[in-house]
C-alpha cells in the first residue's frame, strides 16, 4: 500500500469514526471533542487532496472559531447529558434506515457516474485563490461581508440583555 | 490507488451520519453539529471534485464560502440557543412544546 | 476595470441598499435621540432609491450578466426586482415600529438594516447566475430571516420558531449544497451557463441517475425558501412566532426570490436552447415532479387553513396554498408560465401585505390574533372590515380582483401546455380556499359577539394604507390591456438565447 493511500485511510477512519461518536455519543462534551477530531480529519484529507488553503482555513475557521463557539454553547447551557434512552433507540431505528437509503443512494451515484476527469495537479493554491476572489468570484466575496455583518449584529443583538429603550 | 470515488464514498458516509444525527438528536447544539458534518461532506466533494474531475479551482473558491456561511450559520444558531435556554433552562427541541401542529 | 465599471452600473440597485445599509448602521450605532427617525428615513430613501434604479434598469431592458456572470440581469429578472423592492418599501412604509403591539419598545436601527439586507441579497438571489452566488445569496436570506424572526428574543414562542426555523433551513440548504457539489463535479465549473452547455451536450445515461438526485437535492433548498411540501413544516411556527410586519415581508420576499431562481435555475440551466424551452438534456421528468410538489403545497396548505383560528396561522397556511399556485407558473413548461408567475407575484404582494395589515392593526387595537376575538369588527371599525374584504376576495381569485387576474394567468399557462388535469385540480383547491377566506369574512362581519366593544379608532395613516392596498387589488384590472402588453412584451428571459 502506498504511502498516499495510507494515509488516505487514516484520515478516513478518523473521520468517519469520530463523526459517528458525534452522532451516536449521549454524552454532548464527548460528541463536541469528536466534532473536533472529524474537523482535523477533513483538514487532512484537504491537504491530500492539493486543497492547503483551504485545509488551513478548515483548522482556524472551524476548529479555531465553529468549535470554540459549540463548545462555549455547550458550556454555557450546561446540558453536558443528554438523556432519555427510551426516546433515543426508537428513534434510531427509523433514522438509520433514511440516512442509511440516503447513504446507499449517494454511494451509487458516486460510483455509477462517468465523472470528467480532468486533473488538477497539486500546487499551491493560496495565489490562485487570491487571485478569483478579486477576480471572477469578487461579487460573492464582497457580498459574504454583508452576510458576516448581518450575522455579528443580528448574534450580538439576540443575545444582549434588553437594553432600555 | 486512492481515486476520485474514494473521496466520494467517504463524503457519502459523512452525509448519511449528519442526517442520521439530524433525525435522531433531540439536543439542539447536537444537531447544529449533525449540521456541520453535512456542511463538510458537501466541502469534501468540493474539493475532491476540484482536484480530479474539474481541474479548476472553483470548487475550492466555493469550499470558503461554505465554510464562511457556516461560521455565520451557526454564531445566529447559538446566540438563539442561548437565549432559548435562558428563557426556558433547557436547550431540548421536544420541550418546545407551545408551537404545535 | 472596465468588466467592474459596465457590472456597477447594472448594479445601482444593490448598491443604492447597500449604501443606505451602511448609513442606517451608523446613524445606529452614533446618532442619540433622533435615531428611530434617522434610520427610519434612510430606510426609506434607500428603497426608494433603489426601486428608482430598478426601474430605469427596467426600462432600459437590459440584458447581460455582469460580475463575470456571477448576476445575470435580464427584463424577467428586472420585473422582479421591482417587486422584491416594492415589497420591503410598502412593508416599511405601511407597517411600523408604532402600529405593531409586537415591536413596541424595540430598537428599530437593527431591524431596519435587516430589512435593506434582507432585500439586497433577495435581489442577488433572483439574478444569481453562478452556484457560488445562488448559495451565499440563499444563505444570507436565511440568516438574515433566521436574525429577524428572532428579534423579538424575550417572546418564548418567538425564540422556538426561530430556533425551528435555522436548524430546518440550515439542513434543507445543507442538502442543497451536496447537490450542487454533485454538479460541480458533472459540469466542471460553478457557472450556471457553464453548467447548461454541459448538459445540453448530451448526459449519458449512466449520468441520468446523478442528475435526478441532484434535482432532489437542491429541490430541498428551493422548497424550503418557498415553503413547498415537504419542506413547509417551519412555516406557519415561523409565521405565528415573528412579530407581524417581519412575517408580512417573510411571507412575500425570500418566497419570491425563491421562485425566481427556481425559475432561472430549471429554466435557464435545465434547458436545451433553441427548442421547446423546457426539455431537460437528460429527460428526467422533473416538470412531473414539480407538478406533483406544487398539487401538494396547494392542498395541504388549503387544507390546514381550514381548521385555524390564529390568523397568523391562518395566513401562513393560506401562503404555503399560494406558493403552490404560484408553482403552476414554473411547470407550465414556458414563457406565459413564467409570466404568470411575475404577474401572480406582483398580486400576491399587495393581497398578502394588506391582510397582514389587517392582523396588525387589529392586534394593536384588540391584543389579539385569534379569529374568535374578531366578530363585531364590521361595526367596530368598518373601513378595516371593508379592506379586508378586499384581500380575502382578492385571496380567493374572485374578478374584480387582481388576485383573480393571477390565477387566471397561470391557469391559462396551464391549460395552453395541456395539462387539463392539473388546472381542475387547481381549482378546486381554489374552491376549498374560498371556504376559509369567506369564514373570516363572515366572521368578522355577520357572527355576533364584543357588542360591548368600543369603535377602533385607527390613525390617519393606518387608514390611508389600507385604502392604497385595497385600491391597489382593483385598480389593475382596469389597466388589463397595459399589463397584457407589457407582460408579453418586456418578460425575457435570459437564458444565454
Amino acid at each position: 500500500m502506498s504511502g498516499e493511500a495510507a494515509v488516505f485511510w487514516v484520515f478516513a477512519a478518523l473521520t468517519l469514526g469520530s463523526a459517528a461518536i458525534v452522532v451516536l455519543s449521549r454524552t454532548l462534551i464527548y460528541s463536541a471533542f469528536a466534532l473536533l477530531v472529524t474537523f482535523f480529519g477533513v483538514a487532512g484529507l484537504y491537504v491530500l487532496l492539493g486543497a492547503d488553503f483551504l485545509a488551513a482555513t478548515q483548522l482556524l475557521v472551524y476548529v479555531g472559531g465553529i468549535l470554540v463557539l459549540l463548545l462555549f454553547g455547550v458550556m454555557l447551557t450546561h446540558k453536558i447529558y443528554d438523556l432519555d434512552l427510551r426516546t433515543e433507540t426508537t428513534q434510531l431505528a427509523s433514522g438509520l434506515w433514511v440516512a442509511g437509503g440516503l447513504f446507499v443512494v449517494l454511494t451509487a451515484v458516486a460510483l455509477k457516474t462517468e465523472w470528467p476527469a480532468r486533473a488538477r495537479l497539486p500546487a499551491s493554491t493560496t495565489t490562485p485563490i487570491g487571485r478569483l476572489f478579486l477576480g471572477e468570484y469578487l461579487l460573492p466575496f464582497e457580498a459574504a461581508s454583508v452576510l458576516l455583518l448581518v450575522a455579528l449584529m443580528g448574534a450580538a443583538m439576540i443575545v444582549r440583555r434588553r437594553r432600555d429603550a | 490507488m486512492i481515486g476520485l470515488s474514494h473521496y466520494l464514498v467517504l463524503s457519502a458516509g459523512l452525509f448519511g451520519l449528519g442526517i442520521l444525527g439530524l433525525l435522531t438528536r433531540r439536543n439542539a447544539v447536537n444537531v447544529l453539529m449533525s449540521i456541520e458534518l453535512i456542511l463538510n461532506s458537501a466541502n469534501l466533494n468540493l474539493v475532491a471534485f476540484s482536484r480530479y474531475a474539474a481541474g479548476n479551482l472553483g470548487g475550492q473558491v466555493f469550499a470558503v464560502f461554505v465554510i464562511v456561511v457556516a461560521a455565520a450559520e451557526v454564531a445566529v444558531a447559538l446566540a438563539i440557543v442561548l437565549t432559548l435556554y435562558r428563557l426556558r433552562r433547557t436547550p431540548n427541541l421536544d420541550d418546545a412544546q407551545v408551537l404545535k401542529g | 476595470m472596465q468588466e467592474l465599471s459596465r457590472s456597477l452600473s447594472a448594479f445601482r440597485p444593490e448598491l443604492a441598499l447597500l449604501i443606505g445599509l451602511a448609513l442606517v448602521v451608523l446613524a445606529d450605532t452614533f446618532l442619540g435621540r433622533a435615531r428611530d427617525f434617522a434610520t427610519r428615513l434612510l430606510t426609506v430613501a434607500a428603497l426608494a432609491g433603489a426601486l428608482g434604479a430598478a426601474l430605469a434598469l427596467a426600462t432600459a431592458g437590459t440584458r447581460e450578466t455582469i460580475f463575470s456572470g456571477m448576476l445575470v440581469i435580464d427584463p424577467l429578472g428586472s420585473a422582479l426586482e421591482l417587486i422584491l423592492i416594492a415589497s420591503g418599501l410598502l412593508t416599511v412604509l405601511a407597517f411600523g415600529f408604532r402600529n405593531s403591539r409586537e415591536l413596541h419598545g424595540l430598537g428599530q436601527g437593527e431591524l431596519y438594516s435587516l430589512v435593506l439586507a434582507l432585500v439586497l441579497s433577495c435581489l442577488l438571489l433572483a439574478a444569481a447566475g453562478d452556484v457560488v452566488m445562488l448559495y451565499l445569496a440563499l444563505e444570507m436570506v436565511s440568516i438574515t430571516s433566521y436574525v429577524m424572526v428572532a428579534y423579538l428574543k424575550g417572546d418564548r414562542l418567538s425564540n422556538e420558531a426561530s430556533l425551528k426555523y435555522v436548524l430546518f433551513g440550515a439542513a434543507s440548504t445543507g442538502s442543497m449544497l451536496y447537490g450542487l457539489s454533485l454538479l460541480y463535479g458533472l459540469a466542471g465549473t460553478t457557472s450556471l451557463r457553464g453548467i447548461q452547455e454541459y448538459l445540453a451536450g448530451g448526459i449519458p445515461d449512466g449520468n441520468r441517475f446523478a442528475v435526478y438526485v441532484i434535482t432532489l437535492l437542491v429541490l430541498a433548498g428551493f422548497g424550503f425558501k418557498i415553503a413547498a411540501v415537504p419542506f413547509h413544516f417551519w412555516c406557519p411556527d415561523v409565521y405565528q412566532g415573528a412579530a407581524t410586519p417581519v412575517t408580512a415581508l417573510l411571507s412575500v420576499l425570500p418566497k419570491a426570490a425563491g421562485l425566481a431562481i427556481t425559475l432561472r435555475f430549471f429554466y435557464g440551466t435545465f434547458s436545451v436552447p433553441g427548442r421547446h424551452a423546457w426539455d431537460l438534456s437528460g429527460s428526467i421528468e422533473w416538470g412531473g415532479l414539480l407538478m406533483l410538489v406544487s398539487v401538494l403545497t396547494m392542498t395541504l396548505g388549503n387544507v390546514a387553513a381550514l381548521t385555524q383560528t390564529n390568523m397568523k396561522r391562518l395566513l401562513a397556511y393560506s401562503s404555503i396554498a399560494h406558493a403552490g399556485f404560484l408553482l403552476m407558473g414554473i411547470v407550465a413548461l414556458s414563457e406565459n408560465g413564467a409570466r404568470g408567475l411575475i404577474v401572480y407575484l406582483g398580486a400576491y404582494l399587495v393581497m398578502n401585505l394588506g391582510a397582514f395589515l389587517v392582523v396588525t392593526l387589529v392586534h394593536l387595537h384588540t391584543g389579539s390574533f385569534d379569529l374568535r376575538d374578531y366578530p363585531g369588527l364590521y361595526r367596530r371599525a368598518p373601513l378595516l372590515t371593508l379592506a379586508m374584504a378586499f384581500f380575502l376576495l382578492s385571496l380567493v381569485g374572485i374578478p374584480p380582483f387582481v388576485g383573480f387576474l393571477a390565477k387566471l394567468y397561470v391557469f391559462a399557462a396551464v391549460i395552453e401546455q395541456g395539462s387539463g388535469t392539473y388546472a381542475t385540480i387547481a381549482a378546486l383547491n381554489a374552491a376549498v380556499a374560498a371556504y376559509y377566506y369567506f369564514k373570516v369574512l363572515k366572521v368578522m362581519t355577520i357572527d355576533p359577539g364584543n357588542e360591548d366593544q368600543p369603535a377602533i379608532e385607527l390613525a390617519l395613516a393606518d387608514k390611508a394604507w389600507l385604502a392604497a392596498f385595497a385600491l391597489a387589488n382593483v385598480v389593475p384590472l382596469l389597466f388589463w390591456d397595459r399589463i397584457e402588453g407589457w407582460a408579453r412584451g418586456a418578460l425575457v428571459l435570459y437564458a444565454g438565447r
